[in-house]
Order: structure tokens, then C-alpha cells, then sequence
């Protein structure tokens, strides 16, 4: 395998300078160190000289939103901050090649929205971005190609749309409506519309609808409406996206 | 908005990786001075130990104690000497291996093995700190036990003392990456690594004359590199005898300590091309 032209087995001191990692680890820097102090070192490795490895680093922390605490201690960073701060890690030299390991998994939607935002800010300045993740709904309008890996083999190349195009929806959460029926009461009136399309369960307040292959949806719609119940709202019970991840990785 | 608007300086390779070891040494410093107390606990453990000795020493048999330079020197100048060559030995068998260690624990050890740096220029980087705190631990404790217990140490031995540690210590560094090496295989290194400071010490006279021990286990000790390091700067110190007294000492250790670090920095490399290749390099 090689990555821009270098043989990437080889982890060459080269390839290493054209390629910068956010790591999926929480902890990766030097907790009792100001988080400028540990950009400077690790801009220092880079080969930055040190006046040179202050300024960038102090641009980096200013473009990561972290400029007000370059002098704290990382150890006081929250769990965010020190994403933010590996993400301004990767940048110092503005590498080619940014891979992103799993940075959002134990970020809240802010903070993984935040960490997105700045990795795309890199990819619009040209950057090869090989965003890693498990969180596979976060590609959607982020990503452009996508590779799945499932046992260790690719599965899947593609783009976004080609990968949602292999989703194979069967599942449909519905919340129904059938004048004073409800729940488990309603339940031999939607078998009975449903028929041999499919099968329904209750799930909480929703019901689950599982239509057989080759059963088009809005079938099984017009039979429920045909019965006199009121459909309210209807969407796979999966995102398009993890329903094509699982027909593709081969997973339930 | 440039694209790709820094790019590292095209320096010679040499010196690109030397000046990086100045960016270690800020970072050791900044994060030692960060624990202010350990620092001054080091430096009392040190004067409990002087302490401990000095009571030893007024119930030792002096004439056991070997002739320097032809004359007798006394049990605290003695192991005074063997102390502050110890905490050579301890800190270079271990620093390296607890530098892997504290880098595996911090989750660091990656994010720098994927900085463009030499392998080498990481191991001594990790060890720079040390090379200059420890030579004034030790010159600190030799002057302050001088001082406190009236202990004749030479003055024109100073340097050729200083030139056996400049030989020693790239011998026992070799030992402690070697031993580094193991605690990235086995992750478990202390034990390991306080073995082996224990056996070499005691083998290597720094608080007993190896005489004392039985003939068997003296004349493997003589051939100790470490028993011929603390016998050097023994003669340099506690003796006239100066320059003199260190050639053939110094003409042994000199390839051993290149043969030490060669076998270190192989092993190291390694243990590290297993670790990439199993992705267990962050476990510990």
C-alpha cells in the first residue's frame, strides 16, 4: 500500500512528515503541561524550529477555539477540549494527509459536531482526509468515499450514495392511529390489513412493521389505510446509512 | 487560505534530529519541575542514605577496605562514591524503560513514534533530562558529603572521574533500552529492571568491598564492567594517581559500552516492529 507515492509499510520518517493523526485515545498528551507548551513539543518533532513551533501552535489553538487556556494544564482540559487540541495537533504542519481515528466516539453531538467542522475546514484546504469511525451515520454530507471493513476486508468501496443505495430496509417503525384503538388492541386489525406482506409488533408507543423481501412499502401503507387506520408517521426503523453498512459488513 | 503553507525546514538530517533533543529535555524539565515535591524528596532519600551508611560505617572493619593508590580510604569515602555511581546505574537501567512506560500510561508513545523523528533521537531525548540532572545529583551529593563528613576526595581526579561516567554511561543506558525492549514485549519491565540494578550493584562494590564475598563470586564481580567503573573512579578520586589510573579501565568499557548500546538500540527495534505489528503498542 502507499500513501502519495511512499510505501506505507515501511512508516518512513518521510511518509510520517506528510501525514497527521488524530488518535482515538482520550489521553495523548502530557497532562501537566500547559496545552501550548505540548503543541510546541510535538511541533519541535515535526521539525519546526521553536519560535516557528510557538507561532504555529499558537494560530492552531486559536483556530480550534482553545487560545484562552494555551497556559492551563491539559489535565484540566475536558474531554472535548482535548480533542479539539489533538485536531490542532495534526494541523501544525498542515499535512496532506490527515487520519482521523475514531476522534467522535466518546464526544456529545456538540462537541463531535465541532471536531467534524474543523477536520472539514482542513479538507476544503485541500487535505486527504481517512476519517476512521464506528459511528457510521456521521459520514452522511461529510464524507465523499467510503470504505468498509468488516474481519479485516474491504466490503465496500464507494461513495455515500452508492453505500446508502445498499440498504435493504425491511423494518419500519409506525405510529398509528384507529379511533379509540391502541396499542396491543390495534394489533389484530393492522395483521389483519398487513396480511401476508409482513408481520407487526408494539414497540413502546410505535409499532414495528417487518415487511417479507420483495415487499414494496407503500403496499403495506395502502393496506393499513385501506383498514381505516390513520398513518402519523413512518421511517425505517435504522438509518439508510447502518442499514447499508450492516447488508454490507454482513452483520444483524 | 494557502494550502500546506508550513513546511518543515530542509535542514541536514543530523542536525534537524539533534536540535530536536533540546525540545525533549524542555518537556522533562517542565514536567519534573511540575513535581516539585518528588524532586525534594529525591534529594532527602539521598541524605537518608548518606546517613544510614555513615552509621554503617562506624562499625565496619576498615582493614577490609582495599588500598587505593596505597593507601587506605575510609568506609564513608568508600561507598560515598559507591552511592552516587548507583543512582547511575539505577536511573540509566531504568530510565528508558520507565520513559516507554510513562509514554505507554500517558497514551503518548504513539502520537510521537508518528512524529518524523529517528527512533535514536526519541531514545535520547527520553534520557537528555537525566544526563544533566544526574551528574549534578551526583556531583551535589559528593560535595555535600565532603564537606559534611570531612571526606578527602582529589580534586585533579574530578575529570578523570567525569571521563569514566561519559564511558559508563552509554554502557548501562545500553542495558536499560535492552531492558525498554523487554518492558514493550513483556509490559511488565520493573521487576526486571529492579533485579538487575540489585544484582549489578551488589556486584559491583559500591557499598562492600567485593573481597568480602565468597572467592567465587569475587572473581566474576572483578570482571563486572560496572565493579570496573566504581574501582576507576575510586582510584581517580581517593587516589594521586589521576589520569593514570583510568586507561585500562577505560580501554575495556569504551567497546562494551558501544557493544551495550548496539545490542539496546537492535533489541529496541524489535521489540518495536512486534508492537506495530501486533497493535499492541499502547497496551500496557
Amino acid at each position: 500500500m502507499s500513501v502519495l507515492s511512499l510505501d506505507a509499510s515501511q512508516g518512513s520518517q518521510r511518509l510520517r512528515e506528510l501525514v497527521g493523526l488524530v488518535p482515538s485515545g482520550d489521553r495523548s498528551f502530557y497532562l501537566r503541561i500547559s496545552g501550548l507548551e505540548n503543541l510546541v513539543f510535538f511541533g519541535r518533532l515535526h521539525g519546526l524550529r521553536r519560535r516557528e513551533a510557538i507561532a504555529r501552535a499558537e494560530e492552531m489553538l486559536e483556530r480550534v477555539g482553545l487560545a484562552d487556556v494555551a497556559d492551563q494544564r491539559v489535565a484540566f482540559y475536558s474531554h472535548g477540549m482535548q480533542k479539539r487540541l489533538s485536531v490542532a495537533r495534526a494541523f501544525l504542519t498542515d499535512p496532506p494527509v490527515l487520519l482521523v481515528d475514531e476522534a467522535t466516539h466518546d464526544l456529545d453531538p456538540a462537541g463531535a459536531r465541532e471536531v467534524r467542522g474543523l477536520v472539514s475546514e482542513a479538507a476544503l484546504r485541500g487535505a486527504a482526509v481517512v476519517w476512521a469511525t464506528q459511528r457510521i451515520d456521521e459520514i452522511s454530507g461529510f464524507g465523499q468515499r467510503v470504505t468498509v471493513l468488516a474481519g479485516g476486508r474491504v466490503t465496500f468501496s464507494g461513495t455515500v450514495t452508492e453505500l446508502v443505495a445498499r440498504a435493504d430496509s425491511t423494518r419500519y417503525l409506525l405510529r398509528l392511529r384507529n379511533g379509540g384503538l391502541e396499542g396491543e388492541a390495534l394489533v389484530p386489525v393492522l395483521e389483519r390489513a398487513i396480511g401476508s406482506l409482513g408481520s407487526v409488533q408494539t414497540a413502546a408507543d410505535e409499532f414495528v412493521l417487518a415487511l417479507g423481501d420483495r415487499t414494496a412499502l407503500g403496499e403495506a401503507l395502502v393496506r393499513l389505510a385501506e383498514e381505516g387506520v390513520q398513518i402519523l408517521s413512518c421511517h425505517p426503523e435504522r438509518s439508510a446509512l447502518e442499514e447499508a453498512f450492516v447488508a454490507v459488513a454482513g452483520g444483524r | 487560505m494557502s494550502v500546506f503553507a508550513v513546511s518543515t525546514r530542509p535542514r541536514h538530517g543530523f542536525i534537524r534530529e539533534a536540535s530536536k533533543v533540546g525540545a525533549f529535555l524542555r518537556r522533562d524539565f517542565l514536567v519534573a519541575w511540575s513535581y516539585r515535591l518528588a524532586f525534594a524528596s529525591d534529594l532527602l532519600t539521598l541524605a537518608a542514605m548518606t546517613f544510614t551508611f555513615y552509621f554503617v560505617g562506624r562499625g565496619f572493619d576498615q582493614s577490609t577496605l582495599p588500598l587505593i593508590g596505597g593507601s587506605r580510604p575510609t568506609y564513608m569515602e568508600y561507598v560515598a562514591i559507591g552511592i552516587g555511581v548507583s543512582a547511575f546505574l539505577t536511573f540509566g537501567l531504568g530510565r528508558v524503560a520507565l520513559a516507554v512506560r510513562g509514554e505507554q500510561l500517558m497514551g503518548t508513545l504513539e502520537s510521537m513514534l508518528m512524529t518524523p523523528t529517528a527512533l535514536p533521537t526519541i531514545q535520547l531525548g527520553s534520557v537528555t533530562f537525566d544526563l544533566f540532572y544526574i551528574p549534578i545529583r551526583t556531583a551535589l551529593f559528593l560535595l555535600v558529603t565532603a564537606v559534611a563528613f570531612g571526606l578527602d576526595f582529589r580534586v585533579s581526579g574530578i575529570l578523570p572521574a567525569a571521563a569514566v561516567l561519559m564511558v559508563f554511561v552509554p554502557f548501562v543506558w545500553g542495558l536499560g533500552i535492552l531492558l525498554a525492549a523487554l518492558t514493550l514485549t513483556f509490559k511488565r519491565g520493573a521487576n526486571a529492571i529492579g533485579f538487575s540494578a540489585l544484582a549489578l550493584g551488589i556486584l559491583s562494590g559500591a557499598y562492600f568491598p567485593l573481597a568480602l564475598m565468597p572467592h567465587w563470586l569475587a572473581t566474576i564481580a572483578e570482571e563486572n564492567p560496572i565493579a570496573r567503573a566504581m574501582s576507576a573512579i575510586r582510584s581517580a578520586l581517593l587516589s594521586d594517581a589521576g589520569w593514570s589510573a583510568i586507561g585500562p579501565d577505560l580501554a575495556l568499557l569504551a567497546p562494551l559500552s558501544v557493544l551495550s548500546l548496539a545490542v539496546g538500540l537492535f533489541a529496541f527495534r524489535l521489540a518495536l516492529r512486534r508492537e506495530r505489528r501486533l497493535g499492541t503498542l499502547g497496551i500496557y
